[in-house]
């Protein structure tokens, strides 16, 4: 089942998805990146219904790129976080509404601050230390619960978040294999190999 | 599964004598897997109103966001701040608009309100997801451990609590209430409102 | 033919008769060093109507066992008649009252022997154990037992049992410096706490399921003092024998609306 994780340390988010595209019981790709970059600090994990996540990612991926065409600046996190808010908002008392969970993630420039926030398909938004999608969820938040400290580096970051991939892969039946994972810090964005 | 238990949460307001305390607490949830301990119900909406938006929470949003809308747009057509009186029957409304496809929230009001004299006087009231207005002159509350806080409320307030009594009551009521409620909890804040002042507490009280 | 059953049209039809109901009410039971108190309101009611204004919750069992029954009136009622009827044999066997703790055991093995047609009732026993302490046992409808100090049960359970919490147990309170709370609290100060909390349940309670009268016993260790009972208006003493727990019974009015 689909799983994404992120943490927050000094001065950096880590955001994980896993790589696997499902329909039904078929794996029908192992490689699928489920993270986008929306901004030069800016990155969000989706998942959700197959359909809807691409089609509302790439909406809102085009539209945050719109808006740094034409203002010459990004949106900062918390301003990028509530807009993509109010868009599932808005969706979930529409017609079709949007199966969309994300997690984002990014780095303020303004600031110099780390900023993670957490968002379901109800267009429930919260800012967080750190996240979990999907089955992984009830694995990983309590031992985040246990090990996360905001003020680990970035490689103790990805240690704990080894921690979490490993406890999920351990103890759920239907555990996702490859995940991928990136980072956004004071540099932007980088995709990191566990 | 109700849609009004879906998030968790609770929301109390209570007078006092020259003063008035609204609070909540801080959990946000999935049914029963906790979320986030620091999810804000209450919100400032002037320097004397504040607003507590227990139920679902992506309804918390999205209506702090709009009464910030509506309460911005009457304070710039009316050069003044809003009224707390005013300012829940502009909750009313809002929530009337969405009779048949209601926002699933029961908004908690506490305020200090001008009186003709040029005083303050505690204000304070509750709607449920519909709109319909409840003028306590005691104490009003909402959300999943709401029959908890009626209990406790009723059994600890009194009249004309002085502020500092007044947390007590109130800290003790929602204390109390949420460690009996599975979907409340994860931590409390209070707001004690006088004429001149706002003092805010984040409680220390159990986790689980 | 018109008057005639049709057999083949008529689909499979189905019947039920649903052997419950709920008949509000709240008790309630705390236990203090050398006394305990159990207390019940008086009200029956299905639903929104009030089938009688005075129906005993509480009953006393022995001089030192008071019973407490809350939820499907009829089931409770048969259920402390033959609680009642096990006690006798067990006087008439061993020439003595049964004492508490055994009486928590047999109601555990008496709801549990129902395990699969329960007596839908909450249970709330009290009184004095052999050592001479303030007891309450808390039952749950197929026997699950625990001894506390302080129980609330009932349509009001929500509403009473975290302010008892507060009250009782003085959670989320901390002690001066220096000092600790007290483990039992005394008798005059558990009664005003009883009545707050009924009045309270009264007021606020959604149905109209909480009010009309509220019964209140008290049991007393053998040999301890009065504590002020004697003072308490409205009490009535309801002791059989002279040298062992005392029981008393004090009625107040609660709301009849």
């Amino acid at each position: 089942m689909e799983t994404s994780f992120a943490i927050t340390g000094k001065g950096y988010v880590i955001l994980a998805a896993d790589t696997t595209s499902a329909r039904s019981i078929v794996k029908m790709k192992s490689d699928e990146d489920k993270i986008k970059t929306l901004s030069p600090h800016l990155l969000m994990a989706y998942s959700g219904e197959p359909g809807d996540t691409i089609q509302f990612a790439e909406y809102i991926e085009r539209n945050i790129r719109l808006y740094q065409i034409r203002n010459n600046y990004p949106l900062r996190p918390p301003a990028a976080a509530s807009w993509i808010r109010r868009s599932l908002a808005d969706s979930l008392r529409s017609r079709k509404p949007y199966a969309v969970n994300l997690l984002l993630g990014g780095y303020d420039t303004t600031t110099y601050t780390p900023h993670l926030y957490w968002v379901d398909y109800l267009g429930t938004m919260t800012e967080l230390p750190f996240g979990a999608h999907g089955y992984g969820s009830y694995f990983a938040l309590s031992l985040l619960d246990r090990y996360h400290d905001p003020e680990a580096t970035l490689e103790e970051g990805l240690a704990t978040l080894r921690r979490c991939i490993d406890e999920v892969s351990k103890r759920l039946v239907v555990s996702p294999g490859k995940y991928k994972v990136k980072v956004v810090d004071k540099d932007g964005i980088r995709e990191v190999e566990l | 599964m109700s849609i009004m238990e879906y998030n968790g949460g609770s929301v109390i307001a209570m007078v006092g004598k020259d003063c008035v305390a609204i609070a909540s607490d801080l959990r946000l949830g999935n049914q029963a897997l906790g979320i986030s301990s620091n999810f804000q119900k209450i919100f400032p909406v002037t320097d004397r109103i504040y607003l507590g938006l227990p139920g679902l929470a992506t309804d918390v949003t999205t209506l702090r966001e709009l009464f910030r809308y509506r309460v911005n747009m009457y304070t710039i057509k009316e050069e003044r701040d809003i009224e707390p009186e005013t300012f829940a029957h502009l909750v009313s409304s809002t929530l009337y608009e969405r009779r048949f496809g209601p926002f699933f929230i029961e908004p908690v009001m506490a305020g200090m309100s001008k009186t003709p004299s040029g005083g303050y006087k505690p204000f304070i009231a509750a709607t449920d997801l519909i709109g319909c207005l409840n003028f306590a002159k005691d104490f009003v509350v909402a959300g999943t451990a709401s029959s908890k806080l009626y209990g406790v409320a009723e059994g600890l307030w009194e009249p004309d609590l002085e502020p500092e009594d007044l947390f007590e009551t109130i800290s003790q009521t929602m204390l109390n209430a949420v460690d009996r409620d599975a979907y409340s909890g994860w931590g409390v804040i209070v707001h004690v409102m006088t004429k001149d002042k706002v003092i805010t507490r984040t409680l220390k009280g159990r986790m689980d | 033919m018109p008057d005639m059953v049709s057999l083949d049209r008529a689909g499979p039809q189905q019947r039920q008769f649903n052997p419950y109901s709920d008949n509000g009410g709240t008790i309630l039971a705390i236990a203090g060093a050398d006394f305990s108190v159990i207390a019940g309101d008086t009200r029956q009611s299905e639903g929104y109507n009030i089938q009688t204004r005075y129906a005993p919750k509480v009953f006393k069992l022995t001089d030192k066992a008071v019973l407490a029954v809350n939820g499907f009136a009829a089931d409770g009622n048969m259920f402390v008649k033959r609680v009642r009827q096990r006690l006798e044999w067990y006087r008439h066997a061993h020439a003595k009252d049964m004492p508490l703790r055994a009486i928590a055991r047999l109601i555990q093995t008496m709801l549990y022997g129902r395990r699969f047609f329960p007596y839908y009732v909450y249970n709330i026993l009290g009184g004095i154990e052999e050592d001479g302490s303030g007891a309450v046992y808390s039952f749950d409808p197929v026997g699950s037992y625990e001894r506390e100090s302080c129980r609330a049960a009932g349509a009001a359970q929500s509403l009473v049992q975290p302010f008892l919490d507060n009250q009782i147990y003085f959670k989320n309170q901390t002690a001066a410096p220096g000092t600790t709370h007290p483990k039992h609290l005394p008798l005059q100060e558990v009664l005003s706490l009883v009545i707050d909390s009924f009045t309270s349940a009264t007021e606020r309670h959604i149905e109209a399921s909480v009010g009309d009268g509220l019964e209140m016993y008290v049991v007393l260790a053998r040999g301890s003092q009065l504590q002020g009972l004697e003072n308490v208006p409205n009490v009535q003493e309801m002791t059989t024998t002279s040298d062992g727990e005392r029981i008393f019974i004090i009625r107040r009015e609660l709301k009849k609306d």
